[in-house]
Order: structure tokens, then C-alpha cells, then sequence
């Protein structure tokens, strides 16, 4: 798909209206650009209303992944709990970690990256809009099918890390564990493709002067992570590959009795599960980065090192999975090399930790509400950071691992670290993404509330685990000192889950309230990357025209110049330095499509098949076909949308680094000139 | 801005506080022990006060770490806090990095975790150490519930006749070393006693070694730490130390069988019914070993829990009921016993083949046992995992019962 797309503008962009009565499969006509209506969702391909999509969706699954994790603590209230039976514990905590997992932190980030990457980097869109429209519809379609697993006979019961040979058939009988895993295949090919794209993007799409060391932060964390999930994501697509095939065609990849490894399927899965780790927190740490400087009012101390310890993340984060193995019974020298590795990836992690703190000292802090969050971030991932420096330690870990302290710790550092870092996104950017700020009070309450559930939760479960409760328990006996910890933690809970609701509350509250204040303008917070410099909420098209970019927090120094012995003086006033709202008529953009969401509707429909009756699959295939035939004869560009620009340019670029049109190719369409100038130093 | 919110303030203040307060509340309960039976802080073997010192030096120094940074962030962001008096105009010094300092807070951590590092390698190497003259026991896990074979005369064999096998209890001489191997029937368990040593994952058709040795006579309580399915909540065990001379006498307790046949009528009648309708999983030497040898058994994982000396152990059923003590059986709020986890229902004379006390027999949970297994335990019998519900009658489970009693 993308080799139809990407090359080459001037074959493909047709002028005139040759085709404009074509007709894809004979039946359909193309959806007509610039909708407003649900309909308009259904086939869009813009990276906003995608982005925006990813994260409604994530916060719906939030709400049922944290219901899950309402039942598993009102059911470890106390000794004995009755709420759930054993077989109903094992499925909640299995499809709570699921959820949280792919379809609320991962997709949240995915959600940032959609909106905020190509909006960071003066782009028009992503480089193959449909294939992220289809990335989007496919994890849709895959959490939903996941999900109705509750309605087809119970969810999976073999935990979110599902081990062999326990996920066998002879060990889980049921469907659930069906679902979950070809549910997560569905996703899995929504990041492949997601990954792909956002990668091609960030390297080819930057607007004209921003070269790889002048991007916010946001987005090279966002490239790292994409880099992250499109190596990782493959290695657990096999891993499930190999699963499916011993639970549908009665295979013998985990089955002891013939000779298998079972340690195979541990390998495997956290090859790829200790990247998805960074990949879940490295889009907080991005958005953090970017949040402290603006409310410091001063730049990010030490951005090539925030940037490269990000990269080395990456890159050591490759190199440390087997440190969920450590009682597996691997050999002490393997046990011993691990430790070792996963020690020292605290290091960069513990850089970037200092930088934050470089970056607030001898600032000014405005304590906003994203900037709460994100020192709430900065404090509580540090104590998920050294909880997993004491788990390195692999004679410590033989204690500690399959507790709750683990159990605190990932929550300390995916609650602590990443939703923290998410939920300052959602403060900071929600006036740029809806046009109206959330209320600020009830923000800070929503900081403080949350900060009090979380810490109430998870922060005795550091205890409760050192002290030998072990993890996925549905019960446990008097006697043995677990009763008043985890009646904290469940009243926690409720704390937390109010938190939640205060925010959702916010985000309604505010919206009405907004009606009589004044709009909030371009740059709200006196922000220093490019997207604060066009309208509030931002129109389909961008940037109109593409700024051409000289610095990291270009925007900032078009607003103020910075003399030789660091003081800031403003040059120009904000009025005078964002985009105006234009017509944007000049401006191609790419057509939306009916294909993504056809193709990727028939892949749960194979998945169903593959469960239940084989003759779905026919059926579920003919549509995912059909959908791809539909995408393969659909002109990338819809010739009777196309607005009067049509040359392929050569954009101007005045440093040599990537030029934003050119990779843009077909989907996209030719971008705009630049119409004023920049000097550039 | 709201700064000026009185209530917000408060708010945050209270929230401060209590986060603080919970943070110091936890930090003493970390000191607490008693009543904790499986609490890592309490080391009662060489292998586990090996981890302990390497344990408390990490987390003291990340404790210094977690002060220092709490402390750091806490202080900048009151130190350096806008002020409403401050011009909007007026910025702070634009510093953008120094790479002096960025270089020193990469090296400093490195220091600090290459110093763990050599601790953490020297640990290893000690805790993989054989032990000469240790006793060898394969410890194989099977859903939901732990078996042992001794390998008494260190053949390499587990199964000859100067070996024993049994069930959910591990009994060990006090201050001699144990040379566990670990392994599993079905799936994933871990083996964990935390009083005695880290835990150990037993993966079918692999053997992995864990050393244990308890310093003292005494019971030390471990559960199950692989999600191992429907009852992994419910698979528990225990290590019962003894002391040498102690041990000796279990062991040869231990080898004997129970050929022959209890002399109360309602004990034989017991039999009888036992080897109607148990003796298809459960062995007891003597009556149906050398018969389960050949038959095929129709379980997922293996046979069930070796029953011929049922009555030396003090739990049954993944070590979740107490054989005996402390259940009051004329209490009707008792329906489902907790186990009494610091008696751990001592056993009594009966461990080293004694006379069993039937008086203090928990009648209760092992009638309500053999009356239906899932209601007491979730298990999984239609599957060939699990005691399945064999449709006692009363009368028939009051012989089991006193057929089980003779099992010393």
C-alpha cells in the first residue's frame, strides 16, 4: 500500500476530472472531504480526528480496565473475599492487565503521537493517512473483539503474560484465551502499521529547517517508540502466531509432552514485553519534557542528552527481558548478565530524571495543572525507578518477583510515570486540540485527588509483597498480616477511580463554561514548539504557511530573543507571531476513504472463524480482500476535492534537511509555499 | 490562575500529609514482623540471609536516592515558584544545559550501580554453591499442590525403595543443607519459601536447583508464586524442620507402608471404600502402589497427593486446611476453617509414626473436603485436575475418615 501511495505525486495526481466519476468496485463513490457529521469519523484520514479517536477509545477502555481493577480490589477487601469466584478473579485480573496495557496506555500514547507529532513538526498529516486510519480501526476492532470475549463464554484466564504451557487448551479450555490472543494480533498489526507510518513521517516530513536535533522532544521520544513497537510488536505477533496454531490446529509449539520448551513462549513474550515497557513510558517522558520547560520558562536542561538517553533506552532496552525470568531456572550466568544489563539501563533513565530537575532549578514555576502532573511524574516514576533498581538485584528479585511489590513497582512507573504523563498531556493540550481550556481549579483538585488515590493504592503494596503476598491471588487467609494494607489499597482505589471521574467531569464542566469565556487563542500557555503557533482548535490543514524552522522552540524565539548572557527579551508579540485562521482552499490535503475501516472490519470476523466456525473466515477474508482491492483502485487523490495547487514543488529549504512536501507524496498532495521568508542565522 | 484557592490549598496540605504519613506508616509496618509468615525480611536459612545482607544495603541506598530526589524536587519547586508580585515579562536565566554536570549525573549513578553490581555477582556465585552431604529432593509441582521425593540413598533415583515420596509438606532436619530441584507435572509453579531462600520456578521438563537449609527447628510457610491457574491462590506449602534425631525416626516412619488392615470395623469399612473409589489417584504403600504402578491414571498432571502417611503432615489439600487444630468443630460459624498459620497444625507424636491424637483431628474441613473438594477448593476434576466430587455418603465419609486416622 504505501508503494502505491508514497512514490510518486506526479503520475498519480491527476488533474482534471479524467476519473472524477469514478466509481472503486463499482458501487461506491468517494467520500466527500471536509465533513463535519459521525459519518465524517468513519472516513477520515486526518491524523487529528484519528488522534482524537485513539484517545476517546482508550479512555472508554479505561473505564473498563479500571472497573476490572475495582472488582480485583473490593474482592481482596479482605480475607476470603466472595465478590469473585477463583475462575472470575482469573479472567478480571488477566483482562484488566490487557487492557490497561494495549488498549489504554498504549493506545493513549498512540493518540499524542497521531495528534501531536506531525503538529510538532510543521507537517500536513502523516505519510499514509489511510494506512493510519486503517492502524486505528484495527485496534478498535481488535480491542472490541477482545472484549466481547465477557459475552462468548468469559475472558482470558492466563494473565496478560499468559505462559505456556498454561495458555494450552488442556489448561484453558475456554475461548478466552482465543480471544485475547487474536485480539492482540489485530492491535499488533495497528502498531506495525502505526509504527511504520509515524517513523516514515518524523524522518520525512519535517518542515523545512527542522532537522533531527531541532524536534521537540515529544517527538523523538515519539520516534524512538515507534522504532520500539515496529521491533517489537513482531516478535510477539509470532509468539501468538505459534500460540494460535497449538490451540486451533492442535500444534505441539508449547507442548511439553512432545518435547517442547516452555521457556520458548517466556522468551518470546518478553522480548517483546520489556521494549512495550519503554514504549509505554517514553511518550510520557516526551510530553513531559516539553510541558517543564514552558512552565519553568526556561529551555530543557541538557536537550541533546534528554534526547539521547531516550535513544539509549531504546536501544539497552533490547537487551534486559530476561530479568522477568530470573527465577525461571535460566542458569546463574544468564541470570547473572541480565542483572547486570538491567542495572545500568537505570542510568540513563536516572539522567533524564536530573535533567527534569536541571530544568525547573532557577526557573520560574507556574504550577498549572499539566505542570502538576508533571512533577507528579517526575516523583512518583522515581520511586517506580528505584523499585526496579532493587529488582535488578537478582538474589532480591528471587524474593520480590510474582509479589505485590512487583505489582507496585509497574504501577508506580505505568500510573506513576506514564498516565501522570498523559494527564498532564490531556491538561496542556486539550485547549489546543478542543478550543477551550480545562478548568484549572478542578484541575488541581483532580492533581491532588489523584496523587492521594494513587499513592493509597499502590504504595502499600510495596509491603504487602515484601511480606509474601503473592501476586494474582483471588484470595488469601487470615493470619498472614495482608488485612490492613489491603484495605488501604482498596479504599484507594475509590479515591483513584473519583480522580478519574473528576476528570471526565472537567472535560464536560469545562466545555459548557467555555461558552462564555473568551477563545483561548493559539497559545494559552506561553508555549515554545510550533504547534502552539496555529489556531485553537487547529484547523484541518495545519499550518498555512509551513513555518520554516531555525531552532529548537522555534516557536518561543519567534516570540522572545535571548542575549548572550542568557536574558530573555520579547521581540515580537504572540498576536503578531501565530497563524491567522485562513480558508485554507489553496491547501490540498489528503481524501478520506471508506477502505480502512471496510478492510479492517473483516479481520475479527476471520478471528471469529478461527474460533468458532471456519466458515467465517471465507467470509471475514472476502471483506478484508475486498476492502484492499476497494483501497488499491481508489486514486489516492479524490480529483473532484482537489483545490487548484497541484504542481509538485520543489520546496524551498534552506539547511539541507528533509523538506515536508516531498515524502508526502500522493495521499497528501503538493503543500503550500512558504509565503514569508525566514531569515535564517 | 486559582492559586489563591483556599480550598485547594487545604486540600493539597491534607493530601501532602497523608501521602507522607502513609509513606512513614509503611516504612515502620516494613519492621513489623510478627504475624507474617512468609515476610521476606525474615531470613532462617544461610541462603536467605545471604539475599537479606545484599537486601539491605540496596535499599538503603535507594532510599538515600528516593530522599534525595524527593527532597530535591520538592525544595526547587518551592524555591523557585512564581510569585504573583513577579513581572510576566521577567524570565529566569535561559540556561540550556552544562555538559560538566550531565557527564558527572551519568558516571555517579554508573559508580553507584557497579558497586551493587559486585555485590549482586558475589550473591550469585554463593547462592549457586553445592553443598556437600546435602540431602537431594525433587520438588515437582502439579495443579494445586506440591510433591517430594528423597532420594535417601543419593542414587540419583527418586523412585527406589529406600526413597520416599510425599505430599505438600517438606520435613527437613534443622541445620543440614536440602539440594532441591524443582520441577512440575503440568505447568508453571515456583516454589517459594521465603524464610529459607528466594524462589524457584518449576517448569515442566526442566530441573533447576535451589539450596535450603533452615537454621532452626521450625515450620516455615511458602505459596506458590506462578500463576499456575484456577487454584494458584490455593496451592501452599510448608517446610517442617525438625531436629537430626527427629528426622531420622521420620524417615524410617516414612518407608514403612500400610499393608495391613486397620482393626476398627468402621476404619476397614473405610478401606474398603478407599480402594473403591480413591485408590484410582491416591496411593498408600502397601495397599495400591504396586497396582497404581501399571495403571493409567486419568489425570492431566499425575497421580494425586501420596496419602500413606497422611497423618504426619499437619496440612492437606495444597497445605490450605490444617489436619489438625484449631478448628472448634462445635462452632457453626465455622464452616470454612482458616488455617491457623502460626500452629500450622502441629501433628504431634504422629510426625515420627506416634499414635495420632484423633481428638484433635479437623474433622470439619476434611468431611467438608471429601464432601465436594470444589466447594472448599476451586479445582478443575473434569479436566484431570482436582479432586473431583465422588458422591460421598455420610456414612461413607465418616469411614474415610477413620481409615484416614490410621495413616501415621
Amino acid at each position: 500500500m504505501a508503494i502505491i501511495e508514497a512514490p510518486s505525486t506526479d503520475q498519480l495526481a491527476l488533474p482534471g476530472a479524467v476519473e472524477s466519476d469514478y466509481k472503486p468496485a463499482g458501487v461506491f463513490t468517494r467520500p466527500k472531504a471536509g465533513g463535519t457529521g459521525w459519518k465524517s469519523w468513519l472516513t477520515t484520514v486526518d491524523h487529528k480526528k484519528i488522534g482524537i479517536m485513539y484517545g476517546a477509545t482508550a479512555l472508554v477502555f479505561l473505564l473498563m480496565g479500571g472497573f476490572e481493577a475495582i472488582l480485583i480490589r473490593v474482592q481482596l477487601w479482605s480475607p476470603r473475599g466472595t465478590l469473585l469466584s477463583a475462575n472470575a478473579y482469573n479472567q478480571v485480573f488477566t483482562m484488566h492487565g490487557t487492557t490497561m496495557v494495549f488498549l489504554v496506555v498504549m493506545p493513549i500514547g498512540a493518540a499524542f503521537a497521531n495528534y501531536l507529532m506531525p503538529l510538532q513538526i510543521g507537517a500536513r498529516d502523516v505519510a499514509y493517512p489511510r494506512i493510519n486510519a486503517y492502524s486505528y480501526w484495527m485496534f478498535l476492532f481488535g480491542g472490541v473483539f477482545l472484549n466481547t470475549s465477557w459475552l462468548l463464554g468469559g475472558g482470558a484466564d492466563g494473565g496478560w503474560f499468559n505462559y505456556a504451557p498454561n495458555n494450552g487448551v488442556l489448561y484453558s479450555p475456554s475461548h478466552g484465551i482465543d480471544f485475547w490472543n487474536m485480539g492482540l494480533l489485530i492491535t499488533g498489526i495497528a502498531s506495525l502499521a502505526g509504527a511504520v507510518n509515524l517513523i516514515v513521517t518524523v524522518l520525512n516530513m519535517r518542515a523545512p529547517g527542522m532537522s533531527l536535533m531541532r524536534m521537540p522532544i515529544f517527538t523523538w521520544m515519539t520516534l524512538v517508540t515507534q522504532f520500539l513497537l515496529l521491533f517489537a510488536i513482531p516478535v510477539l505477533t509470532v509468539a501468538q502466531v505459534l500460540l494460535m496454531m497449538d490451540r486451533t490446529f492442535d500444534a505441539n509449539f508449547f507442548n511439553v509432552a512432545k518435547g517442547a520448551n516452555p521457556l520458548l513462549w517466556q522468551h518470546l513474550f518478553w522480548i517483546f514485553g520489556h521494549p512495550e515497557v519503554y514504549l509505554m513510558i517514553l511518550p510520557a517522558f516526551g510530553l513531559v519534557s516539553d510541558i517543564l520547560p514552558t512552565f519553568a520558562r526556561k529551555p530543557i536542561f541538557g536537550y541533546p542528552f534528554i534526547v539521547f538517553s531516550g535513544v539509549a533506552i531504546g536501544f539497552m532496552g533490547w537487551g534486559v527481558w530476561a530479568h522477568h525470568m530470573f527465577v525461571s531456572g535460566i542458569g546463574p550466568i544468564s541470570v547473572t548478565a541480565f542483572s547486570l544489563t538491567t542495572m545500568f539501563i537505570a542510568v540513563p533513565t536516572g539522567v533524564k530524571i536530573l535533567n527534569w530537575t536541571a530544568t525547573m532549578w532557577g526557573g520560574k514555576l507556574r504550577f498549572t495543572t499539566p505542570m502538576l502532573f508533571s512533577i507528579g511524574l517526575v516523583t512518583m516514576f522515581t520511586i517506580g525507578g528505584l523499585s526496579g533498581v532493587t529488582h535488578s538485584v537478582a538474589p532480591a528479585d528471587t524474593q520480590q518477583t510474582d509479589t505485590y511489590y512487583i505489582v507496585a513497582h509497574f504501577h508506580y512507573v505505568l500510573f506513576g510515570g506514564a498516565f501522570f504523563g498523559f494527564m498532564a498531556g490531556f491538561y496542556f493540550y486539550w485547549p489546543k486540540v478542543f478550543g477551550y481550556l480545562l478548568n484549572e481549579k478542578l484541575g488541581k483538585f483532580n492533581f491532588w485527588l489523584m496523587l492521594l488515590g494513587f499513592n493509597l493504592t499502590f504504595a502499600p503494596m510495596h509491603i504487602l509483597g515484601l511480606q509474601g503476598m503473592s501476586r494474582r491471588i483471588y484470595t488469601y487467609d487470615a493470619g498472614y498480616g495482608f488485612d490492613l494494607w489491603n484495605k488501604v489499597a482498596t479504599v484507594g482505589a475509590f479515591v483513584l477511580a473519583s480522580s478519574v471521574f473528576l476528570f471526565i467531569f472537567n472535560i464536560f464542566y469545562s466545555r459548557s463554561k467555555a461558552k462564555s469565556l473568551p477563545p483561548v487563542g493559539a497559545d494559552p500557555w506561553d508555549a515554545r514548539t510550533i504547534e502552539w503557533m496555529i489556531p485553537s482548535p487547529v484547523p484541518e490543514y495545519n499550518f498555512d504557511p509551513i513555518p520554516t524552522v531555525t531552532r529548537v522552540d522555534d516557536f518561543w524565539y519567534r516570540k522572545y530573543g535571548e542575549t548572550k548572557d542568557g536574558k530573555l527579551v520579547r521581540i515580537a508579540a504572540t498576536e503578531d507571531v501565530v497563524q491567522k485562521l485562513s480558508d485554507g482552499k489553496h491547501i490540498h490535503l489528503p481524501s478520506p476513504s471508506y477502505w480502512p475501516i471496510v478492510s479492517s472490519f473483516g479481520m475479527p470476523i476471520i478471528a471469529y472463524g478461527l474460533i468458532f466456525n471456519l466458515w467465517l473466515c471465507l467470509i471475514g477474508g472476502i471483506i478484508v480482500v475486498g476492502g484492499l482491492y476497494g483501497w488499491v483502485l481508489e486514486p489516492p487523490d479524490d480529483p473532484d476535492a482537489a483545490h487548484d495547487d497541484h504542481e509538485p514543488e520543489a520546496h524551498g529549504s534552506d539547511d539541507g534537511t528533509p523538506v515536508a512536501a516531498i515524502a508526502e507524496g500522493a495521499d497528501s498532495g503538493a503543500v503550500a509555499t512558504e509565503k514569508e521568508p525566514e531569515t535564517v542565522g | 490562575m486559582s492559586r489563591r484557592s483556599l480550598g485547594l490549598r487545604i486540600f493539597a496540605t491534607i493530601v501532602f500529609a497523608v501521602v507522607v504519613t502513609l509513606f512513614a506508616a509503611l516504612i515502620y509496618s516494613a519492621f513489623q514482623n510478627d504475624g507474617k509468615p512468609l515476610d521476606t525480611f525474615v531470613p532462617s536459612g544461610p541462603s536467605a540471609q545471604e539475599i537479606q545482607n545484599l537486601v539491605i544495603p540496596v535499599f538503603a541506598i535507594a532510599g538515600l536516592v528516593f530522599v534525595g530526589v524527593m527532597g530535591a524536587v520538592l525544595l526547587i519547586s518551592w524555591k523557585f515558584r512564581s510569585k504573583d508580585s513577579d513581572d510576566p515579562e521577567e524570565f529566569p536565566e535561559q540556561v540550556h544545559g552544562r555538559t560538566g554536570l550531565e557527564i558527572g549525573w551519568t558516571i555517579l549513578p554508573a559508580l553507584i550501580l557497579a558497586g551493587v553490581a559486585v555485590g549482586t555477582v558475589a550473591t550469585i556465585i554463593n547462592l549457586n554453591k553445592k553443598e556437600d552431604n546435602a540431602i537431594e529432593v525433587q520438588v515437582a509441582g502439579q495443579q494445586w499442590w506440591w510433591q517430594y521425593k528423597y532420594d535417601l540413598n543419593a542414587d540419583g533415583n527418586f523412585d527406589g525403595p529406600e526413597d520416599i515420596t510425599t505430599a505438600n509438606e517438606m520435613v527437613v532436619p534443622a541445620g543440614r543443607a536440602i539440594q532441591v530441584t524443582t520441577t512440575s507435572n503440568d505447568v508453571i509453579h515456583s516454589f517459594w519459601i521465603p524464610g529459607l531462600n528466594g524462589k524457584r520456578d518449576a517448569v515442566p521438563g526442566l530441573r533447576s536447583p535451589l539450596k535450603l537449609e533452615a537454621d532452626e527447628p521450625g515450620v516455615y510457610r511458602g505459596q506458590c508464586t506462578e500463576y499456575c491457574g484456577l487454584s494458584h491462590a490455593n496451592m501452599r506449602m510448608l517446610v517442617r524442620a525438625i531436629p537430626a534425631s527427629d528426622f531420622d525416626a521420620w524417615v524410617t516412619n516414612q518407608l514403612k507402608g500400610h499393608a495391613a488392615d486397620p482393626t476398627e470395623a468402621k476404619a476397614l469399612a473405610g478401606k474398603t471404600t478407599f480402594k473403591a473409589l480413591c485408590a484410582q489417584c491416591h496411593v498408600i504403600k502397601g495397599v495400591n502402589d504396586e497396582k497404581m504402578k501399571t495403571a493409567t491414571v486419568p489425570l492431566t498432571s499425575g497421580v494425586a497427593p501420596d496419602l500413606t502417611h497422611l497423618m504426619t503432615r499437619g496440612t492437606f489439600a495444597g497445605s490450605i486446611f490444617n489436619l489438625y487444630d484449631p478448628v472448634d468443630p462445635n462452632d457453626p460459624s465455622v464452616t470454612l476453617p482458616a488455617s491457623d498459620v502460626a500452629a500450622a497444625g502441629d501433628p504431634g507424636a504422629a510426625l515420627t509414626g506416634g499414635t495420632v491424637n484423633t481428638a484433635r483431628v479437623n474433622r470439619v474441613s476434611l468431611e467438608a473436603w471429601l464432601r465436594n473438594p470444589n466447594a472448599v477448593k476451586p479445582n478443575y476434576a473434569q479436566g484431570g485436575r482436582g479432586m473431583p466430587n465422588l458422591g460421598l455418603t455420610e456414612a461413607q465419609i465418616d469411614e474415610l475418615v477413620a481409615y484416614l486416622e490410621t495413616l501415621n
